[in-house]
């Protein structure tokens, strides 16, 4: 580990401001990309401008915190602000070197991309209006992701950058493959994230810390019972399925229907990386478990060598470095699940993995860039299309090229990029760990044969740009190029990715200066070969070993594969059909289920849930028999006017059904309540009465208008069928009893109340312990319990209330709206009719 | 539905505000004694809705200048204020609270439910005299 710096003093906890720097650094993008809303329409370039401050000012952020603070060790973690301590979870963040590393990656490529951007889109307005924010929004997500402490504060911003690549991913809402394509990254993104949660719920419960830098601190004692084991594999289908590990693996490029700037922001450098970014969180954490290297690298190997076949199969070039960024995610999967090896030299088999990251990110995001600026001025970004697009005079396009080749040579893993050393440091790796074990020289093997895909791929771009004979000119194409206008902003359209590739190449030919870069933030430098950083470029020659053969296999392989006639046609991945299979699946059995319960009869639903009742009530009354039993205290016969009411309210919802006529059941109902009103007065409950009354008029006067709207009842009278009649009694019998039991109930379990009456008796004007010493401060019972005791429920209740009167609003169209708000402005109102009533 | 009645008119004039007292006095003394903003609520929605029935739409909108959402949004608004209020003290949600004000006498004691009443007594006022106004439309176009 790099020593810390004397500014921090080992206790994350006593510096105040560093957190604050990287909450500021997180904000900083989606509050700029906001800010562009505010932006008068047209000013384009104050927009851009505004939207480059959010990712630039997170870039600063990171550098002075970075440059005051140095790198935290991995179990350095600063609080910011105390957001739900009791949920575990605060504004904490964990600045060691990986989130350092994924940070200022995600926040330069983030400045590249708003720039890229502003060309991309050209003088469209109002998809750049859109476009700012919702970047904003997920690089805010994505800073978030890398930098969390807390294990659900890293679930939420994964779900943020879930629903924001959503977004743009559909970003061409008019078009309906690209929203669902959109919608299938987003479930399955969303599934994972959902995998995750359980197992950072499993993973906290288990261990009780809710902190990434106290779980790497306590992670020799983190064990391997069952529950940590079940939270590994839930937190790794998660990182899985967001880095589109196979079988998850084909969201990736069904997103390549977004616009190029997503592609190459989410995919290149962003998104998919936050699955690997938490493996790498793992690594430390589950790197001990004895399930880590057999499924991590299982899973990573076999995404690596499909995405690679699969990509050389594809002639659209955004396909093509789709499957490409599949097979190198499986490598990164593959590397850290390589870290759980020992290898032969005592250490772990994983070195300079942020290296390997970024050189990943340095040519994968020119090449989508490219690919991008390709469709834009040449229109064409399929294979056959380019065919000598070299010769052809498009102007700007000669640049293009150099570009993409430059990017592509650095896919290839040519000497001199830092990919090349990327790639020696991952055969070097997997040779290590086969020491130790054997089988791992099956992935050695896989290593190579993805290694090879990649140069034949870079060999085939080369070959079809310049029109050689062994390109891909199956179709013989000439498109039509169509010109686009060429701004001032068109520049964008390449330097971004000219820049990015450059490092490529800095790194490989000047190698100290990419070491004095990463030194202080690799964490993982075990090869003795490597413990220095990268080589120069001649070193490994110097002394060969077995990594070098397998790189001079890969090229020599590759070029052999490219220039050849095989594996030449498009081939479409069969895991495509596995989102829409279980879509369908989903939709035509839930439709089916849905339509056992759905009826569309309310009958059915009043029955359903009757039976359940009666069911549950029998149920509880054959465990405890003492529910048939008449309660202490009730005297039936006490009062013959109690008796007469209670005659009247049965005699008529007895005559309820009898009555065919609306508006007498109306009557009939009301009669019913008014003797309900009397029995609340012989009883004494004076509010309860008045209530009720109220109530009564009202709802009287409700139905009145409702009956009016209603169509004709047919007049046959009719009795319902005897088992109907049965069933009905049975609910009204079984409710009666219940809430007469209710009514009468013993607080079991505090013996100073003896009924629930008695409890609300004593503590509605002053508390006793019970209440915590706090009573109602009232003496009506019925009103403290209400807006006191149960006062939540009011709350609910009056929501409800104002719902439904919010439903007759909006679901009966207002005839006479003008009138509602303004009843008495105009004259020319229609005059009132007068209806009798 | 209006029931033109020269009678009804005249009772409902004569009562109207009595009912609305009435309301009043249940609003205030509902912690203590029978009453409550529920009540309060119903007995003013009644009270306004015969009034509806006595004069009809217009003059009825003459005497509540506003839309009845606007006391359901106003009502809804005290009741989840003042539940969410004691968060911000660290208190759990709705978390009642009182205070005694002197205004020479015998001192009044005020407790936080009031409010909440309060809150009780517009909803159920706005979405019962809402419903039924809006329900009347239909009929008296």
């Amino acid at each position: 580990m790099v020593g810390v710096p004397e500014a921090t003093d080992h206790n994350g906890a006593v510096i105040s401001v560093a957190p604050t720097f990287v909450l500021v650094a997180i904000g900083a993008p989606v509050v700029a990309g906001l800010a562009t809303l505010l932006m008068p329409r047209g000013r384009t370039a104050l927009r851009v401008l505004l939207a480059t401050c959010g990712p630039l000012a997170s870039l600063l952020f990171l550098g002075a915190h970075l440059w005051r603070y140095g790198v935290a060790s991995n179990e350095e973690g600063t609080t910011a602000i105390e957001w739900v301590p009791s949920v575990h979870l605060d504004l904490g963040f964990l600045v060691d070197g990986l989130a350092t590393f994924f940070a200022l990656l995600v926040a330069g490529v983030g400045v590249l991309i708003v720039l890229y951007a502003r060309a991309y889109f050209g003088d469209d307005g109002p998809s750049l209006a859109r476009f700012f924010p919702t970047l904003g929004f997920f690089t805010s997500s994505m800073l978030g992701v890398v930098l969390a402490d807390h294990l659900l504060l890293t679930v939420l911003f994964w779900e943020a950058t879930s629903v924001s690549s959503f977004f743009l991913i559909g970003w061409d809402r008019e078009d309906e493959t690209a929203v669902k394509q959109a919608m299938q990254a987003f479930v399955t993104t969303g599934l994972g994230g959902l995998s995750l949660l359980g197992g950072v719920l499993l993973l906290g419960d288990a261990t009780d810390t809710w902190r990434w830098s106290e779980l790497v601190a306590g992670a020799a004692g983190i064990g391997s019972g069952g529950t940590v084991v079940a939270a590994f594999i839930l937190i790794f289908i998660g990182a899985a399925s967001k880095s589109a590990q196979w079988p998850f693996h084909y969201w990736l490029p069904g997103a390549m229907l977004a616009p190029t700037p997503v592609s190459a922001f989410l995919h290149s450098a962003t998104m998919v990386k936050a699955g690997v970014f938490l493996l790498g969180r793992l690594l430390p954490v589950f790197g001990l478990l004895s399930i880590w290297l057999p499924v991590v690298v299982a899973f990573g190997a076999v995404t690596m060598l499909l995405g690679a076949v699969l990509a050389l199969r594809q002639h659209d070039l955004k396909l093509i470095f789709a499957y490409t960024t599949v097979s190198q995610l499986g490598l990164f999967t593959c590397m850290y699940g390589l870290g759980g090896a020992a290898d032969g030299h005592g250490g772990v088999a994983i070195d300079w993995d942020l290296s390997q990251i970024a050189s990943h990110a340095l040519y994968k995001a020119p090449l989508f860039l490219v690919a991008g600026a390709l469709a834009h001025r040449v229109g064409a970004r399929r294979l056959p299309e380019l065919f000598g697009l070299w010769r052809r005079r498009v102007p700007g396009a000669r640049l293009l090229v150099v570009v993409l080749l430059a990017a592509g040579y650095a896919l290839a893993g040519g000497p001199g990029t830092v990919n090349f050393v990327a790639k020696e440091l991952f055969f070097g790796a997997v040779h290590h760990a086969a020491g130790s074990h054997p089988l791992l020289v099956v992935v050695a093997v896989m290593a190579v044969l993805t290694a090879m895909c990649n140069v034949a791929i870079a060999v085939r771009l080369t070959a079809t740009v310049f029109g050689w004979r062994t390109g891909v000119d199956d179709e013989g194409i000439e498109p039509a190029i169509e010109s686009h206008a060429h701004d001032r902003w068109g520049s964008l359209l390449w330097l971004p990715a000219a820049g990015l590739v450059a490092l490529q190449y800095v790194g490989g030919l000047v190698p100290p200066l990419w070491n004095s870069a990463f030194r202080r933030i690799e964490v993982n430098a075990n090869d003795v070969a490597f413990a220095d950083g990268l080589p120069w470029l001649w070193e490994p020659f110097l002394h060969p070993g077995v990594p070098l053969a397998m790189s001079v296999a890969a090229i020599v392989l590759g070029v052999a594969l490219g220039c050849s006639s095989r594996w030449r046609g498009e081939v479409a991945d069969v895991h495509d059909r596995i989102y829409p299979a279980s879509y369908r699946l989903v939709l035509r059995r839930g439709h089916r289920v849905f339509h056992m319960f759905q009826t569309g009869r309310l009958r059915n639903y009043l029955v359903l849930m009757f039976s359940m009742l009666l069911l549950s009530i029998s149920w509880a009354a054959w465990i405890d028999p003492s529910m048939l039993r008449l309660p202490d205290g009730v005297a039936p016969f006490e009062s013959l006017t109690g008796l007469l009411l209670g005659a009247v309210v049965c005699a008529a919802a007895i005559a309820l059904p009898l009555v065919t006529e609306r508006v007498v059941r109306v009557m009939v109902l009301g009669a019913s309540g008014f003797a309900v009103v009397g029995l609340y007065l012989v009883y004494q409950a004076p509010d309860l009465a008045l209530t009720q009354l109220m109530f009564e008029i009202i709802s009287v006067i409700l139905f009145l208008l409702v009956l009016r709207l209603l169509p004709r009842l047919d007049r046959r009278p009719r009795i319902s069928p005897a088992p109907r009649l049965v069933f009905a009694a049975l609910i009204g019998i079984t409710i009666g009893w219940m809430t007469l039991l209710a009514g009468h109930a013993a607080e079991q379990r505090n013996g100073d109340a003896a009924s629930l009456g008695e409890f609300f008796e004593e503590h509605s004007l002053e508390g006793s312990e019970l209440t915590n010493g706090r009573g109602g401060e009232g003496r009506n019972i019925v009103n403290v319990i209400l807006v006191d005791f149960r006062g939540f429920d009011t709350l609910g209740e009056i929501t409800v209330l104002a719902t439904a009167a919010l439903g007759v609003w909006s679901m009966l169209p207002g005839r006479r709206r003008h009138e509602d708000d303004q009843g008495d402005a105009s004259g020319q109102a229609t005059p009132v009719v007068e209806v009798g009533s | 539905m209006r029931i033109d009645s020269l009678i009804l008119r005249t009772a409902v004039r004569l009562v109207l505000p009595l009912t609305l007292l009435f309301a009043v006095y249940a609003a205030i003394k509902g912690h203590n004694g029978p009453g409550g903003g529920f009540i309060a609520g119903l007995i003013t929605a009644v009270g306004l809705c015969t009034y509806r029935m006595a004069f009809g739409q217009r003059a009825f909108f003459r005497l509540l200048p506003t839309h009845p959402r606007w006391l359901v949004f106003a009502g809804l608004s005290i009741a989840a204020g003042v539940a969410v209020i004691p968060l911000l003290r660290g208190d759990p949600l709705l978390r009642s609270g009182s205070t005694t004000l002197h205004l020479g006498g015998e001192g009044l004691h005020l407790v936080s439910a009031t409010a909440f009443d309060l809150g009780v007594l517009l909803v159920v006022v706005g979405v019962a005299i809402g419903m039924i106004t809006r329900l009347g439309e239909e009929l008296d176009p």
